[in-house]
Protein backbone atom coordinates (compact mmCIF):
# COMPACT_ATOMS: atom_id res chain seq x y z
CA UNK A 1 0.00 0.00 0.00
CA UNK A 2 2.41 2.30 0.97
CA UNK A 3 4.41 1.61 -2.41
CA UNK A 4 1.33 1.82 -4.63
CA UNK A 5 -0.87 3.66 -3.19
CA UNK A 6 -4.25 3.94 -4.86
CA UNK A 7 -3.29 1.05 -7.11
CA UNK A 8 -2.49 -1.04 -4.18
CA UNK A 9 -6.48 -0.47 -3.29
CA UNK A 10 -7.67 -1.38 -6.32
CA UNK A 11 -6.07 -4.45 -7.11
CA UNK A 12 -7.45 -5.42 -3.32
CA UNK A 13 -10.94 -5.08 -4.87
CA UNK A 14 -12.17 -1.73 -3.57
CA UNK A 15 -13.07 0.58 -7.05
CA UNK A 16 -12.03 0.25 -10.34
CA UNK A 17 -9.30 0.45 -12.28
CA UNK A 18 -11.04 3.43 -14.38
CA UNK A 19 -11.04 5.21 -10.96
CA UNK A 20 -6.66 5.40 -11.00
CA UNK A 21 -7.03 7.54 -14.04
CA UNK A 22 -9.12 10.27 -12.29
CA UNK A 23 -6.07 10.77 -9.48
CA UNK A 24 -3.56 12.76 -9.01
CA UNK A 25 -0.35 10.63 -10.33
CA UNK A 26 -2.83 7.87 -10.76
CA UNK A 27 -2.55 7.58 -6.85
CA UNK A 28 0.42 6.68 -6.43
CA UNK A 29 3.23 8.61 -6.23
CA UNK A 30 7.08 6.96 -7.11
CA UNK A 31 10.21 7.20 -4.53
CA UNK A 32 7.78 5.95 -1.70
CA UNK A 33 10.79 4.11 0.41
CA UNK A 34 8.80 1.86 3.55
CA UNK A 35 12.29 0.96 4.74
CA UNK A 36 12.29 5.00 5.87
CA UNK A 37 8.80 4.23 7.89
CA UNK A 38 9.24 3.70 11.85
CA UNK A 39 7.70 0.78 13.33
CA UNK A 40 5.56 3.48 14.97
CA UNK A 41 4.00 4.89 12.44
CA UNK A 42 2.89 1.35 11.03
CA UNK A 43 1.75 0.99 14.40
CA UNK A 44 -0.24 4.15 14.05
CA UNK A 45 -1.27 3.60 10.56
CA UNK A 46 -2.58 0.35 11.02
CA UNK A 47 -4.87 1.30 13.49
CA UNK A 48 -6.07 4.26 11.57
CA UNK A 49 -6.35 2.82 8.06
CA UNK A 50 -9.54 3.36 5.81
CA UNK A 51 -11.01 5.92 8.76
CA UNK A 52 -11.76 9.42 8.14
CA UNK A 53 -10.29 11.14 10.92
CA UNK A 54 -11.04 14.49 12.84
CA UNK A 55 -10.60 17.97 12.62
CA UNK A 56 -11.59 19.65 8.96
CA UNK A 57 -11.95 15.97 7.98
CA UNK A 58 -15.39 14.85 6.65
CA UNK A 59 -17.19 12.75 4.01
CA UNK A 60 -20.05 14.90 2.44
CA UNK A 61 -23.12 14.12 0.97
CA UNK A 62 -23.94 17.30 -1.38
CA UNK A 63 -26.08 18.57 -4.25
CA UNK A 64 -25.03 21.03 -7.16
CA UNK A 65 -27.11 23.96 -6.98
CA UNK A 66 -25.31 25.78 -9.51
CA UNK A 67 -23.02 26.11 -12.39
CA UNK A 68 -20.80 28.70 -13.50
CA UNK A 69 -19.50 27.25 -16.35
CA UNK A 70 -21.75 25.02 -18.88
CA UNK A 71 -18.28 23.70 -20.41
CA UNK A 72 -16.22 22.49 -18.15
CA UNK A 73 -18.95 21.24 -16.00
CA UNK A 74 -20.30 19.32 -18.95
CA UNK A 75 -16.52 17.98 -19.45
CA UNK A 76 -16.30 16.97 -15.57
CA UNK A 77 -19.87 15.14 -15.99
CA UNK A 78 -21.73 17.48 -13.31
CA UNK A 79 -24.77 19.16 -13.99
CA UNK A 80 -27.93 21.07 -11.68
CA UNK A 81 -29.10 19.07 -9.27
CA UNK A 82 -26.74 16.27 -9.40
CA UNK A 83 -25.92 13.90 -6.07
CA UNK A 84 -22.67 14.42 -5.14
CA UNK A 85 -20.15 12.92 -2.72
CA UNK A 86 -16.72 14.86 -1.64
CA UNK A 87 -14.37 13.06 0.55
CA UNK A 88 -11.95 15.26 3.08
CA UNK A 89 -9.47 13.35 4.54
CA UNK A 90 -5.36 12.09 4.19
CA UNK A 91 -3.13 10.19 5.60
CA UNK A 92 -4.15 9.97 9.15
CA UNK A 93 -1.66 9.56 12.04
CA UNK A 94 0.55 7.50 9.68
CA UNK A 95 1.60 10.66 8.19
CA UNK A 96 1.73 12.71 11.54
CA UNK A 97 4.04 10.33 13.06
CA UNK A 98 6.52 10.67 9.72
CA UNK A 99 6.55 14.11 10.38
CA UNK A 100 7.37 13.81 13.95
CA UNK A 101 9.71 11.15 13.58
CA UNK A 102 11.72 13.62 10.66
CA UNK A 103 11.35 16.65 12.97
CA UNK A 104 14.10 15.44 15.08
CA UNK A 105 16.29 14.71 12.15
CA UNK A 106 15.27 17.90 10.36
CA UNK A 107 16.10 19.52 13.60
CA UNK A 108 19.15 17.79 13.91
CA UNK A 109 20.39 19.00 9.84
CA UNK A 110 19.69 22.67 10.23
CA UNK A 111 22.49 22.54 13.07
CA UNK A 112 24.35 19.97 10.76
CA UNK A 113 23.91 22.41 7.78
CA UNK A 114 24.00 25.93 9.56
CA UNK A 115 20.61 26.85 8.46
CA UNK A 116 19.08 29.66 10.83
CA UNK A 117 15.86 28.95 11.55
CA UNK A 118 13.18 31.44 12.26
CA UNK A 119 10.70 28.97 13.35
CA UNK A 120 11.92 25.06 14.57
CA UNK A 121 8.49 24.13 13.13
CA UNK A 122 10.25 25.21 9.82
CA UNK A 123 13.48 22.70 10.21
CA UNK A 124 15.07 21.88 7.01
CA UNK A 125 17.41 19.99 5.08
CA UNK A 126 19.24 20.89 1.31
CA UNK A 127 16.80 18.87 -0.72
CA UNK A 128 19.92 16.65 -1.66
CA UNK A 129 21.07 15.66 1.11
CA UNK A 130 20.53 12.47 2.58
CA UNK A 131 18.17 13.53 5.23
CA UNK A 132 15.95 15.42 3.03
CA UNK A 133 16.54 12.33 0.26
CA UNK A 134 15.14 9.79 3.01
CA UNK A 135 12.64 12.01 3.88
CA UNK A 136 11.45 12.56 0.52
CA UNK A 137 10.70 8.39 0.40
CA UNK A 138 8.92 8.41 3.37
CA UNK A 139 6.43 11.39 2.55
CA UNK A 140 5.63 9.80 -0.31
CA UNK A 141 4.62 6.55 1.67
CA UNK A 142 2.28 8.53 3.32
CA UNK A 143 0.85 9.98 0.30
CA UNK A 144 0.09 6.88 -1.19
CA UNK A 145 -1.09 6.02 2.31
CA UNK A 146 -3.56 8.82 1.88
CA UNK A 147 -4.54 7.94 -1.87
CA UNK A 148 -5.30 4.59 -0.50
CA UNK A 149 -7.21 5.47 2.20
CA UNK A 150 -9.46 7.74 0.16
CA UNK A 151 -9.78 5.29 -2.53
CA UNK A 152 -11.03 2.35 0.18
CA UNK A 153 -13.45 5.44 1.81
CA UNK A 154 -14.85 6.18 -1.84
CA UNK A 155 -15.32 2.39 -2.17
CA UNK A 156 -17.64 1.86 0.57
CA UNK A 157 -19.22 4.87 0.23
CA UNK A 158 -20.80 3.61 -3.15
CA UNK A 159 -21.09 0.16 -1.45
CA UNK A 160 -23.26 2.13 1.22
CA UNK A 161 -25.20 4.22 -1.35
CA UNK A 162 -26.20 0.90 -3.92
CA UNK A 163 -27.37 -0.98 -0.28
CA UNK A 164 -29.20 2.56 0.93
CA UNK A 165 -30.81 2.56 -2.88
CA UNK A 166 -30.86 -0.86 -4.07
CA UNK A 167 -29.13 0.03 -7.17
CA UNK A 168 -26.19 -1.00 -9.09
CA UNK A 169 -23.33 0.65 -9.47
CA UNK A 170 -23.95 1.88 -13.42
CA UNK A 171 -27.42 2.86 -12.36
CA UNK A 172 -25.87 4.77 -9.55
CA UNK A 173 -23.17 6.32 -11.50
CA UNK A 174 -20.41 7.28 -8.73
CA UNK A 175 -18.05 7.76 -11.40
CA UNK A 176 -15.09 9.54 -9.51
CA UNK A 177 -14.48 13.36 -10.82
CA UNK A 178 -10.97 13.81 -8.82
CA UNK A 179 -9.00 12.87 -6.32
CA UNK A 180 -5.71 15.32 -5.58
CA UNK A 181 -3.31 15.94 -2.41
CA UNK A 182 -3.40 19.56 -1.16
CA UNK A 183 -0.30 18.91 1.26
CA UNK A 184 2.68 17.40 -0.25
CA UNK A 185 5.74 18.16 -1.97
CA UNK A 186 6.38 17.45 -5.57
CA UNK A 187 9.04 17.82 -7.84
CA UNK A 188 7.36 20.05 -10.87
CA UNK A 189 8.85 21.60 -13.59
CA UNK A 190 8.15 25.48 -13.57
CA UNK A 191 9.14 28.58 -15.44
CA UNK A 192 10.98 31.14 -13.14
CA UNK A 193 12.65 34.46 -14.71
CA UNK A 194 11.56 32.77 -18.57
CA UNK A 195 13.76 29.56 -17.86
CA UNK A 196 12.05 26.19 -17.12
CA UNK A 197 13.35 24.91 -13.69
CA UNK A 198 12.43 21.39 -11.73
CA UNK A 199 11.50 22.82 -8.44
CA UNK A 200 10.12 21.06 -4.91
CA UNK A 201 6.59 22.61 -4.73
CA UNK A 202 5.43 22.13 -1.21
CA UNK A 203 1.20 22.92 -1.26
CA UNK A 204 0.25 23.39 2.13
CA UNK A 205 -3.56 25.08 2.81
CA UNK A 206 -2.73 25.18 -1.40
CA UNK A 207 -4.57 23.01 -3.82
CA UNK A 208 -2.59 22.06 -7.43
CA UNK A 209 -4.48 23.79 -9.90
CA UNK A 210 -3.35 22.80 -13.65
CA UNK A 211 -3.92 24.30 -16.99
CA UNK A 212 -5.49 22.97 -19.51
CA UNK A 213 -2.82 21.06 -22.00
CA UNK A 214 -0.62 20.11 -19.11
CA UNK A 215 1.08 16.88 -19.05
CA UNK A 216 0.16 15.62 -15.28
CA UNK A 217 -4.00 16.19 -16.86
CA UNK A 218 -5.91 12.48 -17.08
CA UNK A 219 -7.08 12.57 -20.97
CA UNK A 220 -10.49 13.24 -20.09
CA UNK A 221 -9.54 16.35 -18.66
CA UNK A 222 -6.81 17.65 -21.15
CA UNK A 223 -8.22 19.97 -22.73
CA UNK A 224 -9.98 21.88 -19.60
CA UNK A 225 -7.89 22.17 -17.15
CA UNK A 226 -7.51 20.30 -13.48
CA UNK A 227 -10.79 19.90 -11.57
CA UNK A 228 -9.68 21.86 -8.24
CA UNK A 229 -11.91 20.66 -5.14
CA UNK A 230 -12.45 23.54 -2.58
CA UNK A 231 -13.97 21.85 0.51
CA UNK A 232 -16.01 24.12 2.53
CA UNK A 233 -17.56 24.43 5.90
CA UNK A 234 -20.10 21.70 6.57
CA UNK A 235 -23.03 24.24 6.70
CA UNK A 236 -22.76 26.54 3.70
CA UNK A 237 -21.31 25.05 0.56
CA UNK A 238 -18.42 23.22 -1.13
CA UNK A 239 -16.79 24.43 -4.80
CA UNK A 240 -15.83 22.51 -8.03
CA UNK A 241 -13.04 24.86 -9.95
CA UNK A 242 -10.73 24.69 -13.12
CA UNK A 243 -7.35 25.33 -13.18
CA UNK A 244 -5.38 28.05 -15.24
CA UNK A 245 -2.81 28.96 -16.95
CA UNK A 246 -2.76 32.03 -14.74
CA UNK A 247 -1.82 29.99 -11.79
CA UNK A 248 1.15 28.19 -13.79
CA UNK A 249 2.22 31.56 -14.53
CA UNK A 250 2.14 33.49 -10.50
CA UNK A 251 1.22 30.75 -7.85
CA UNK A 252 3.09 27.83 -9.54
CA UNK A 253 -0.20 25.66 -10.37
CA UNK A 254 -1.84 26.30 -7.10
CA UNK A 255 -5.01 27.71 -5.62
CA UNK A 256 -6.53 28.03 -2.03
CA UNK A 257 -7.62 24.87 -0.68
CA UNK A 258 -10.30 26.01 1.79
CA UNK A 259 -11.87 28.81 3.84
CA UNK A 260 -9.69 29.23 6.76
CA UNK A 261 -10.60 29.87 9.95
CA UNK A 262 -12.49 32.97 11.61
CA UNK A 263 -12.86 32.17 15.19
CA UNK A 264 -10.40 29.69 17.08
CA UNK A 265 -11.26 26.09 18.29
CA UNK A 266 -11.97 26.90 21.30
CA UNK A 267 -13.48 30.13 20.81
CA UNK A 268 -16.13 28.32 18.56
CA UNK A 269 -16.58 25.86 21.40
CA UNK A 270 -17.57 28.88 23.93
CA UNK A 271 -20.19 30.54 20.76
CA UNK A 272 -21.65 26.99 20.43
CA UNK A 273 -22.39 26.57 24.30
CA UNK A 274 -26.06 25.99 25.40
CA UNK A 275 -26.92 25.76 21.28
CA UNK A 276 -27.94 22.28 19.24
CA UNK A 277 -25.83 23.05 16.64
CA UNK A 278 -26.89 19.40 14.55
CA UNK A 279 -30.30 20.34 15.35
CA UNK A 280 -29.47 24.06 13.92
CA UNK A 281 -28.15 22.13 10.70
CA UNK A 282 -31.27 20.01 10.84
CA UNK A 283 -32.98 23.00 10.13
CA UNK A 284 -31.34 23.97 7.15
CA UNK A 285 -31.90 20.35 5.76
CA UNK A 286 -28.60 19.07 6.48
CA UNK A 287 -28.50 15.63 8.36
CA UNK A 288 -25.24 15.85 10.40
CA UNK A 289 -23.30 12.88 12.30
CA UNK A 290 -20.11 13.52 14.20
CA UNK A 291 -18.03 11.48 16.81
CA UNK A 292 -18.31 14.45 19.45
CA UNK A 293 -19.88 17.40 20.07
CA UNK A 294 -17.36 19.49 20.49
CA UNK A 295 -16.16 18.50 16.82
CA UNK A 296 -19.25 19.75 15.68
CA UNK A 297 -18.84 22.68 17.46
CA UNK A 298 -15.49 23.85 16.32
CA UNK A 299 -16.57 22.88 13.06
CA UNK A 300 -19.61 24.68 12.77
CA UNK A 301 -19.71 27.39 10.06
CA UNK A 302 -19.33 30.63 11.80
CA UNK A 303 -16.19 29.29 12.81
CA UNK A 304 -15.17 29.49 9.29
CA UNK A 305 -14.56 32.79 6.59
CA UNK A 306 -17.57 32.34 3.83
CA UNK A 307 -16.03 30.09 1.07
CA UNK A 308 -18.11 32.14 -1.11
CA UNK A 309 -16.13 34.93 -0.99
CA UNK A 310 -12.52 33.02 -0.84
CA UNK A 311 -13.64 31.43 -4.26
CA UNK A 312 -14.75 34.70 -5.62
CA UNK A 313 -11.52 35.67 -4.77
CA UNK A 314 -9.12 33.17 -6.53
CA UNK A 315 -11.25 33.38 -9.38
CA UNK A 316 -11.14 37.17 -9.72
CA UNK A 317 -7.38 36.66 -9.53
CA UNK A 318 -8.01 33.99 -12.36
CA UNK A 319 -6.05 31.27 -10.70
CA UNK A 320 -8.79 29.32 -11.38
CA UNK A 321 -12.23 29.97 -12.10
CA UNK A 322 -15.58 28.73 -11.04
CA UNK A 323 -16.87 25.54 -12.15
CA UNK A 324 -19.89 24.27 -10.10
CA UNK A 325 -21.42 25.49 -6.29
CA UNK A 326 -22.04 22.61 -4.23
CA UNK A 327 -24.62 22.23 -1.30
CA UNK A 328 -24.06 19.99 1.64
CA UNK A 329 -27.26 17.78 2.62
CA UNK A 330 -25.48 14.99 4.95
CA UNK A 331 -22.25 15.62 6.63
CA UNK A 332 -20.32 13.08 8.57
CA UNK A 333 -17.58 14.28 10.97
CA UNK A 334 -14.77 11.85 12.56
CA UNK B 1 1.02 27.98 40.59
CA UNK B 2 -1.11 26.93 38.35
CA UNK B 3 -0.12 23.98 36.33
CA UNK B 4 -1.03 25.08 32.93
CA UNK B 5 -3.50 27.27 30.97
CA UNK B 6 -5.07 27.21 27.47
CA UNK B 7 -3.61 28.89 24.78
CA UNK B 8 -6.64 30.71 22.19
CA UNK B 9 -5.27 30.80 19.01
CA UNK B 10 -7.01 30.48 15.92
CA UNK B 11 -6.57 27.29 13.95
CA UNK B 12 -4.82 25.21 16.35
CA UNK B 13 -4.64 24.29 19.90
CA UNK B 14 -2.30 25.12 22.53
CA UNK B 15 -1.17 25.44 26.26
CA UNK B 16 0.93 27.34 28.44
CA UNK B 17 2.87 24.87 31.28
CA UNK B 18 3.93 26.03 34.31
CA UNK B 19 6.86 24.13 37.01
CA UNK B 20 9.21 25.02 39.43
CA UNK B 21 11.80 22.84 37.52
CA UNK B 22 12.41 21.04 34.49
CA UNK B 23 10.42 17.91 35.77
CA UNK B 24 7.27 19.59 37.07
CA UNK B 25 6.99 21.80 33.57
CA UNK B 26 7.07 18.61 31.63
CA UNK B 27 4.36 16.66 33.93
CA UNK B 28 2.06 19.60 33.63
CA UNK B 29 2.62 19.89 29.82
CA UNK B 30 1.47 16.40 29.63
CA UNK B 31 -1.30 16.68 32.03
CA UNK B 32 -2.19 20.55 30.10
CA UNK B 33 -2.17 17.98 27.04
CA UNK B 34 -4.60 15.29 27.81
CA UNK B 35 -6.96 18.19 29.44
CA UNK B 36 -7.15 19.05 25.64
CA UNK B 37 -8.09 15.37 24.94
CA UNK B 38 -10.62 14.62 27.44
CA UNK B 39 -11.76 15.81 31.02
CA UNK B 40 -8.69 14.04 33.10
CA UNK B 41 -11.03 13.82 36.29
CA UNK B 42 -12.79 11.30 34.54
CA UNK B 43 -9.83 8.96 33.83
CA UNK B 44 -9.06 6.33 35.98
CA UNK B 45 -5.42 5.36 36.97
CA UNK B 46 -5.89 1.36 35.95
CA UNK B 47 -3.04 1.31 34.14
CA UNK B 48 1.34 1.60 33.66
CA UNK B 49 2.89 3.13 30.81
CA UNK B 50 6.56 3.83 30.37
CA UNK B 51 8.00 5.70 27.85
CA UNK B 52 11.75 7.07 26.96
CA UNK B 53 12.35 9.11 24.49
CA UNK B 54 15.53 11.21 23.19
CA UNK B 55 16.25 15.04 21.87
CA UNK B 56 18.83 17.24 20.68
CA UNK B 57 17.62 20.04 23.17
CA UNK B 58 15.59 20.74 26.17
CA UNK B 59 12.75 21.86 23.69
CA UNK B 60 12.99 18.82 21.58
CA UNK B 61 12.82 16.89 24.53
CA UNK B 62 9.69 18.07 25.43
CA UNK B 63 8.47 17.66 21.88
CA UNK B 64 9.43 14.02 21.38
CA UNK B 65 7.86 13.21 25.03
CA UNK B 66 4.53 14.73 23.98
CA UNK B 67 4.52 13.60 20.87
CA UNK B 68 5.19 10.20 22.82
CA UNK B 69 2.09 10.65 24.42
CA UNK B 70 -0.03 11.67 21.50
CA UNK B 71 1.24 8.34 19.67
CA UNK B 72 -0.47 6.33 22.70
CA UNK B 73 -2.92 7.69 22.50
CA UNK B 74 -3.51 8.10 18.97
CA UNK B 75 -2.89 4.28 18.63
CA UNK B 76 -3.98 2.67 21.78
CA UNK B 77 -6.11 5.28 23.60
CA UNK B 78 -4.12 5.84 26.26
CA UNK B 79 -5.06 8.74 28.22
CA UNK B 80 -2.56 9.39 31.64
CA UNK B 81 -4.02 10.49 35.07
CA UNK B 82 -0.65 11.30 36.65
CA UNK B 83 2.94 11.23 35.23
CA UNK B 84 6.26 11.29 36.87
CA UNK B 85 9.41 12.25 35.24
CA UNK B 86 11.84 9.39 36.10
CA UNK B 87 15.14 10.82 34.36
CA UNK B 88 16.07 13.72 32.92
CA UNK B 89 18.88 15.49 32.16
CA UNK B 90 19.45 18.37 34.89
CA UNK B 91 18.29 22.06 33.60
CA UNK B 92 21.35 23.40 31.74
CA UNK B 93 21.61 20.02 30.08
CA UNK B 94 25.59 20.17 30.99
CA UNK B 95 25.84 16.52 31.69
CA UNK B 96 26.41 14.96 28.42
CA UNK B 97 29.02 14.12 26.47
CA UNK B 98 30.06 17.79 24.96
CA UNK B 99 32.89 16.37 22.72
CA UNK B 100 30.16 15.65 20.09
CA UNK B 101 28.81 18.43 17.69
CA UNK B 102 25.67 19.44 18.91
CA UNK B 103 23.49 18.06 16.06
CA UNK B 104 24.84 14.54 16.88
CA UNK B 105 23.67 15.31 20.87
CA UNK B 106 21.10 12.96 22.24
CA UNK B 107 19.30 13.83 25.58
CA UNK B 108 17.01 11.12 27.14
CA UNK B 109 13.88 11.46 29.59
CA UNK B 110 12.43 8.55 30.78
CA UNK B 111 9.05 8.94 32.21
CA UNK B 112 5.94 6.73 33.69
CA UNK B 113 2.35 7.11 33.77
CA UNK B 114 -0.79 5.69 35.12
CA UNK B 115 -4.23 5.96 33.45
CA UNK B 116 -6.37 3.85 31.17
CA UNK B 117 -8.04 3.75 27.67
CA UNK B 118 -10.11 6.42 26.30
CA UNK B 119 -13.71 4.74 26.17
CA UNK B 120 -16.31 7.16 24.31
CA UNK B 121 -18.58 6.25 26.59
CA UNK B 122 -17.64 7.11 29.73
CA UNK B 123 -14.73 9.86 28.42
CA UNK B 124 -15.94 13.17 26.93
CA UNK B 125 -13.94 13.17 23.86
CA UNK B 126 -12.77 17.24 23.07
CA UNK B 127 -10.15 17.96 21.00
CA UNK B 128 -7.89 14.81 18.77
CA UNK B 129 -4.72 16.46 18.66
CA UNK B 130 -2.67 14.76 16.00
CA UNK B 131 0.94 16.24 16.76
CA UNK B 132 2.85 18.85 19.09
CA UNK B 133 5.02 21.03 17.20
CA UNK B 134 7.68 23.26 17.76
CA UNK B 135 6.30 26.42 16.78
CA UNK B 136 7.29 29.43 18.56
CA UNK B 137 8.17 26.78 21.46
CA UNK B 138 10.92 28.20 23.92
CA UNK B 139 11.34 27.03 27.40
CA UNK B 140 11.76 30.20 29.43
CA UNK B 141 12.25 30.97 33.08
CA UNK B 142 10.52 33.48 34.36
CA UNK B 143 10.90 34.66 38.16
CA UNK B 144 11.83 31.61 38.96
CA UNK B 145 9.36 29.61 37.10
CA UNK B 146 9.77 27.44 34.35
CA UNK B 147 7.21 28.38 31.25
CA UNK B 148 6.47 26.28 27.91
CA UNK B 149 4.02 27.39 25.30
CA UNK B 150 3.21 24.58 23.25
CA UNK B 151 0.95 24.92 20.19
CA UNK B 152 -0.68 21.68 18.83
CA UNK B 153 -1.58 20.61 15.36
CA UNK B 154 -4.97 19.37 15.41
Amino acid sequence: MLIKGARWAVESGYGEASDLERIESHGCIEGADPSLISSKAYERGQAQQGTLGSGNHFLEIQYIDRIYDQRAADGFGLFEGQVTVMIHTGSRGFGHQVCTDFLEVMERAAKKYQIPLYDKELACAPISSPEAQDYLGAMRAAANYAWANRQCIMHWTREAFMKALGASPRELGMQLIYDVAHNIAKIEEHTVNGKKKKLVVHRKGATRAFPPGHPELPDAYKHLGQPVLIPGDMGRASYVLLGTEKAMQETFGSTCHGAGRVMSRHQAIRRAKGRAIWREMEDRGIIVRSAGRETLAEEMSEAYKDISNVVDVVHKAGISTKVARLRPLGVVKG
Amino acid sequence: MKQFEILDISGDAGIRAFGHDLPELFVNAGIGMYNLITDIADIQEKKPLEISVQGSSREGLLVSFLNELIFHFDTYGFVGKSVSIKKLPSDKLTDLPTGEPEFRRAYRLEAKLTGEEFDPDRHKGKLLIKAATYHKLLIEKIDGLYQAEIIFDI
